[in-house]
């Protein structure tokens, strides 16, 4: 017998934690196991189901789900809560759950997710486009990092779903683009259908839409050298597969678009049936398989790629990612800090200004930890409507504070969704003028803990404005002392600070209403 | 082949390759070379096979000639034609069987102290024991039944051993009279008589045919004799063996419950009118009988050949050995984590199997234990493991595929105590018999998170099965393959939809493709000038896409051997078609079972091992497995395991593209090799090696 290998009994510190994530989309409902080292924090997957459900027909084509795909997907997850069991997974803090367009469009979403709920006790959160690109964008940064030629450059991520289409541009792993259309691969069968020979006559919206979302692309990001094109989903990953014989699926494989090209001709004109048997799908997937790798290939096309990268990683993997990970990582704020900054540059900001604003505003924030005892998450969301706060004035100077509002609601800031960007939206209304009312019919939408962090976070965002009323950023340097009843703020006697000091005077007034607790500028020694 | 392919396909009618495994088999009985006991044993053998064959394949094709369904097989046959050449075949067999025992064996064992008395050479005494047993266990138990030609006849037990009884007429003028005894199941075939000799036996049927007349008082037994009937399976069965037959007639088959007697074995010299008599109220015609040169049911002989004692008549005991890539001290998953195992059974000991499983029951890591199971016992250490396991809080699953139907399954008293254990027990799968042979042990490992332990195997988890089938496990931790198994189960137990994974494959999803991908591989291979060849080893080859893909590669000049034990359809060395096939069947006394593929892929060959045969029932219609193995190690002893088999000059027999079987060409290879015998030598070898090792290292004592 050769060297000997012992297993240790004994744990060695540290220990791995399994956890569940599921995403329930168009066609399917999928599950990962994954194990995430709690040492090191490396993740493992370990178990990946699915099973076929019809939410994307029910959603797309009648705009509600029906009752029995809602009762196959309790079923599903009941089935899927019995493989957890096995793994003993059961604490909720280990089980992500998300749904992705076809809840979302569907108009009894909630009387489904509650359903799902009650059945079963996960609770599935229905996330926006933003949402699901910060998780691809999760998933396949790892994979970014350590694949040669996708680490440098401007890599145009790509993820053909059932609801939708995502698109990211990375460079240098920074996201630059984020953008999402309504056209998934349930839709594009749908338009196929319409029409005869459709390999022949592409339908003319797929045309159409992968043209004005690669010309979005150029007009946001100059893409000097070519990109490189990362496709994820199970399509892609499907058809990497069939071309690439014995991808484990680890790494990246790359296909020649040639091969999509022929292998998506071969599909198109098979029938369904011959589809499930010839290659073991469910007919879900056999139904969107044909028109998801025909948009790959012609975004690719359009593009002038000859090569397609593709990785395995998906939403459920940015899941792990999210739950091996209570904040969001100092990358992920990076990403969407960068793409705030883009359009608040959009929008004429005073950049200068808001990210003194930002700066001071985050020095608070940490400081007042103790009083406001907001998760780490609102960090971000403080600092992306410092960064913000002011844009609203590109319309009109006056009640700019409003325009700031709707600017943000309806913009697309990387990873940040529709909630997310609510929240900040109203951060930023709040910098200024009336305090929150209830006849705010936007801040009242909100629930309660949001609406108090709103009020939390404005009322640090106002006193950080006013610091630096003058635009000149004269408080550099600041130390926050926490006394009792009150909040000093020691600044250096450098510079003239009247005009600060009168607007603390006023913007203060909310902080104290908030927190109880005067603020009050006291010159003194920072250091 | 321009001239076979004019008038007929390319392929042998499966019932008489079937009939021709059957027929090797006979010839190992027949062979001088093999020990006594032996070739009794394989000549039982036979007769429990073709009592088989009768039952699930036979019957179908009278069915379907019934039905006027004149569809042709693969071979171009229709049921009429099959029938006629399965009859003549099968009745020269028959003829052979008695042929041996009558003139070689009974006078082998009888000089060997093994002695049938027959009631004409008895003596007093034994006539006496005769007497004896005949009125305190026979009489008792059975009931003789008078029978009539325009009654119902009775419903005689499918293959087993009735007598049929001629009566005198009552009175002159009037017919004679039959009466049908079934020997009941409980009463023994053999009889034994006080003698001199070793062992002295008399046959129940020679016994009760001696006194016959006490159980008719009054009158006049004209004669005695026994028969069997062999009647159609029932439908499960059926459902498994001959579901090519079968899905052309479903509707038929649900419309009779009970089937039709495809076979009648009438006893040495049953009279005319007796035999006449049987053909009448059975229904069958002068081609359905055999007219038996000896003792019926020669399967029975097997008791005999199993008897204690004589073991000078018997083969040397070849015990499996331990492997020397398992260290006896350490546990099983160490084992495991420390290297990927291949077993190789019977050589090589199916304990550490056992072991694993043992194990994983009381291991504190394990989290779950997931199992097939196909066709064992309440007895079997396996069950008692996985309800033990369970027992401990582990979660486990098993798939339990039985020949019972669902219900009478759930009745099975250890699936059901299983089940109260906390098993989670599913019998089979909807529309599939799950045949695939896969264990996988889920372990929650402090330092590594969750590692699977898998065992792949060629062969049952059946321990007594393990001494005698040539089969192959694979133990691994690659956590491809754990991902991979834990997919195959998450599919078939319905927990997700079936995923495609590299380097496992599943019947019926995707290894009928992968195996005609890796031929179509070879022959591209061939056709560009490559290194191509095909190794295979299966207990059949029935499938016809299979072998037209194996055709078209041997048409590219791919050298493909096979190792086919049982039925093969494939037409070897067949100029213009399969000029480059070789096909050897090896009958030894071990039966060859375990599946290994092997494709040259250009040097670097792709190795797998499978639980399937390449036949339809296989590849379509059931559960199975193949897989691929990476290890350079086991890899290379498949390889072994597969060249030994093509290089068997002394049990291997080569398929000639008539259909018969001729042992080597001389010359062709060298002379005298034994692939069992050689695989044993060089598995006890092995461990031989290993322990004069560890003998040589030197060990000091320290102080601690």
């Amino acid at each position: 017998m050769k060297k000997k290998k012992t297993i240790p009994i004994e744990a060695d510190g540290h220990s791995v934690r399994l956890v569940a994530a599921i995403d329930i989309g168009a066609t399917s409902v999928r599950m990962l196991i994954a194990g995430i080292d709690e040492g090191s924090g490396d993740i493992r997957r370990i178990d990946s189901l699915h099973q076929a459900v019809d939410l994307g027909r029910d959603a797309f084509t009648r705009g509600y789900i029906r009752k029995e795909t809602t009762e196959r997907c309790v079923e599903i997850l009941r089935s899927f809560q019995e493989i957890m069991a096995e793994y003993r997974i059961t604490e909720a803090k280990d089980i992500k759950a998300v749904a992705t367009s076809a809840v979302r469009e569907a108009v009894n979403r909630e009387a489904f997710l509650d359903r799902l709920y009650i059945a079963t006790g996960i609770d599935v959160e229905d996330i926006d486009e933003a949402e699901v690109t910060r998780y691809v964008y999760l998933a396949v940064k790892p994979v970014l990092d350590v694949t040669p030629g996708l680490s440098r450059g401007t890599v145009l991520l790509t993820e053909v779903g059932g609801g939708s289409t995502e698109f990211l541009v990375i460079r240098r792993g920074q996201v630059v683009f984020a953008h999402t259309y309504r056209l998934g691969a349930v839709r594009i069968r749908e338009l196929l259908d319409d029409v005869n020979a459709p390999v022949a006559r592409i339908p003319d919206i797929l045309e159409n839409e992968i043209h004005n979302s690669i010309e979005r692309i150029q007009h946001s990001v100059s893409l000097r050298s070519k990109p490189k094109m990362l496709a994820v989903g199970g399509d892609i990953r499907f058809a990497a597969q069939r071309i690439m014989r014995g991808w484990d699926g680890s790494g990246v494989a790359e296909i020649k678009l040639s091969d999509l090209d022929k292998l998506c001709r071969k599909i198109l004109a098979m029938s369904q049936d011959e589809i499930v048997r010839k290659f073991g799908l469910t007919y879900q997937e056999a139904e969107t398989l044909g028109p998801a790798l025909l948009s790959y290939a012609r975004l690719a096309g359009a593009m002038r790629l000859e090569k397609i990268s593709v990785a395995s990683t998906s939403l459920r993997d940015g899941l792990v990612v999210d739950l091996a990970s209570d904040a969001w990582s100092n990358e992920f704020s990076a990403q969407v800090l960068q793409s705030a900054r883009k359009l608040a540059k959009q929008y004429d900001e005073d950049i200068e200004h808001a990210e003194h604003v930002t700066r001071l505003a985050l020095q608070l924030f940490r400081a007042l930890k103790d009083e406001h005892r907001l998760h780490e998450r609102y960090e971000l969301i403080l600092r992306v409507a410092g960064l913000l706060h002011d844009i609203g004035a590109f319309i009109s100077a006056g009640g700019h504070h409003k325009h700031s509002m709707y600017l943000i609601q309806n913009s697309e800031i990387f990873g940040l969704g529709a909630r997310e960007r609510n929240l900040i939206a109203q951060v930023a209304r709040y910098h200024r003028r009336s305090e929150p009312k209830q006849t705010h019919p936007d801040y009242m939408a909100l629930d309660r803990e949001s609406r108090i962090a709103v009020a939390k976070l404005s009322a640090i965002l106002r006193v950080a404005d006013a610091l630096d009323r003058s635009h000149a950023c004269n408080v550099g340097a600041m130390k926050v002392l926490l006394e009792p009843g009150q909040v000093s703020l020691v600044v250096p006697d450098e510079r003239d600070l009247t005009i600060e000091e009168l607007g603390l005077q006023q913007k203060g007034q909310m902080f104290e209403r908030v927190y109880g607790l005067r603020i009050i500028m006291v010159p003194g020694d920072v250091i | 082949m321009k001239k076979a392919a004019s008038t007929k396909k390319p392929f042998f009618n499966r019932e008489l390759s079937w009939l021709e495994f059957n027929q090797r088999v006979l010839d190992e009985a027949s062979n001088p070379d093999v020990p006594l006991l032996e070739r009794l044993k394989f000549l039982a053998i036979t007769a429990s096979n073709l009592a088989e064959f009768f039952m699930v394949r036979v019957g179908g094709l009278y069915l379907l000639q019934q039905h006027r369904i004149a569809k042709r097989d693969p071979s171009g046959l229709t049921p009429r034609k099959r029938l006629k050449a399965v009859s003549d075949r099968a009745h020269s067999m028959v003829a052979e069987q008695y042929r041996l025992y009558n003139e070689v064996l009974e006078t082998g064992l009888s000089r060997a102290g093994i002695v049938r008395v027959a009631p004409s050479a008895m003596t007093n005494e034994q006539k006496v024991s005769a007497e004896r047993f005949f009125l305190n266990e026979i009489v008792p138990v059975v009931t003789p039944m008078a029978v009539y030609e325009d009654q119902v006849f009775p419903l005689l037990v499918n293959v087993r051993m009735n007598l049929i009884v001629r009566l005198a007429p009552e009175r002159a003028g009037m017919s004679e009279r039959f009466a049908v005894i079934p020997l009941v199941g409980g009463l023994p075939r053999f009889v034994s008589m006080p003698s001199n000799d070793e062992w002295s036996f008399a046959l129940i049927e020679d016994v009760a045919g001696m006194f016959i007349d006490r159980l008719f008082p009054g009158e006049t037994v004209l004669e005695c004799t026994p028969f069997i009937i062999t009647r159609n399976a029932d439908l499960e069965v059926r459902d498994e063996f001959a579901q090519d037959l079968l899905s052309e007639m479903e509707d038929i088959l649900r419309a009779r419950a009970k089937s039709d007697t495809v076979r009648l074995e009438a006893g040495q010299g049953m009279s005319r009118s007796a035999q006449a008599f049987l053909k009448r109220v059975l229904g069958i015609s002068s081609e359905q009988v055999y007219e038996l040169g000896g003792p019926p049911a020669l399967n029975d002989f097997m008791q005999i050949a199993l008897r204690d004692g004589f073991d000078r008549l018997r083969y040397e005991t070849w015990l499996p050995q331990h492997s020397p890539q398992i260290d006896q001290q350490a546990g099983m998953f160490e084992n495991i984590a420390d290297r990927n195992i291949l077993l190789h059974h019977p050589y090589e000991s199916f304990d550490p199997v056992l072991r694993l499983i043992q194990e994983a029951a009381e291991d504190p890591h394990v989290l779950a234990i997931k199992q097939i199971l196909y066709r064992t016992s309440s007895r079997s250490p396996v069950v008692a493991a996985l309800t033990r396991a369970a027992r401990n809080g582990k979660h486990v699953a098993v798939i339990v595929e039985l020949k019972a139907r669902f219900d009478e399954a759930r009745n099975i008293d250890w699936a059901r105590r299983m089940e109260e254990a906390g098993v989670q027990v599913i019998y089979g799968v909807r529309g599939f018999k799950t045949h695939a042979k896969l264990c996988l042990i889920v372990r929650k490992e402090p330092a590594k998170g969750i590692e699977r332990y898998v065992h792949f195997g060629t062969g049952n988890y059946n321990e007594a099965t393990a001494r005698l089938y040539t089969d192959i496990s694979f133990l691994t931790c690659d956590p491809d393959l754990g991902t991979a198994a834990a997919a195959f189960f998450n599919a078939i137990t319905g927990y997700s939809q079936p995923v495609q994974y590299a380097r496992l494959y599943a019947a019926p999803i995707a290894m009928r493709a992968r195996l005609l991908e890796l031929i179509e591989g070879e022959m591209v291979r061939a056709r560009q000038g490559q290194k191509s060849r095909i190794r295979a080893k299966v207990n059949s080859l029935v499938d016809p896409d299979i072998i037209n893909a194996l055709y078209r590669a041997s048409d590219a000049g791919v050298r493909i051997e096979l190792i086919v034990r049982g039925m093969c359809c494939l037409m070897p060395g067949v100029k213009g078609l399969s000029e480059k096939i070789s096909v050897v069947s090896i009958i030894d006394r071990f039966l060859e079972h375990s599946r290994i593929f092997c494709f040259s892929a250009g040097g670097d060959d792709t190795v797998l091992i499978s639980s399937a045969d390449w036949m339809p029932r296989n590849l379509d219609r059931r559960c199975e497995l193949m897989v691929e193995i990476n290890d350079a190690a086991a890899k290379a002893r498949l390889i072994e395991i597969l060249d030994s088999g093509l290089n068997d000059t002394v049990k291997g027999k080569w398929l000639q593209p008539d259909g018969m079987y001729l042992p080597a060409a001389p010359g062709k290879l060298r002379k005298g090799r034994r692939s069992q015998q050689g695989l044993y030598e060089s598995a006890c070898r092995a461990i031989d090696r290993q322990i004069q090792a560890q003998r040589t290292v030197f060990k000091p004592h320290r102080p601690s």
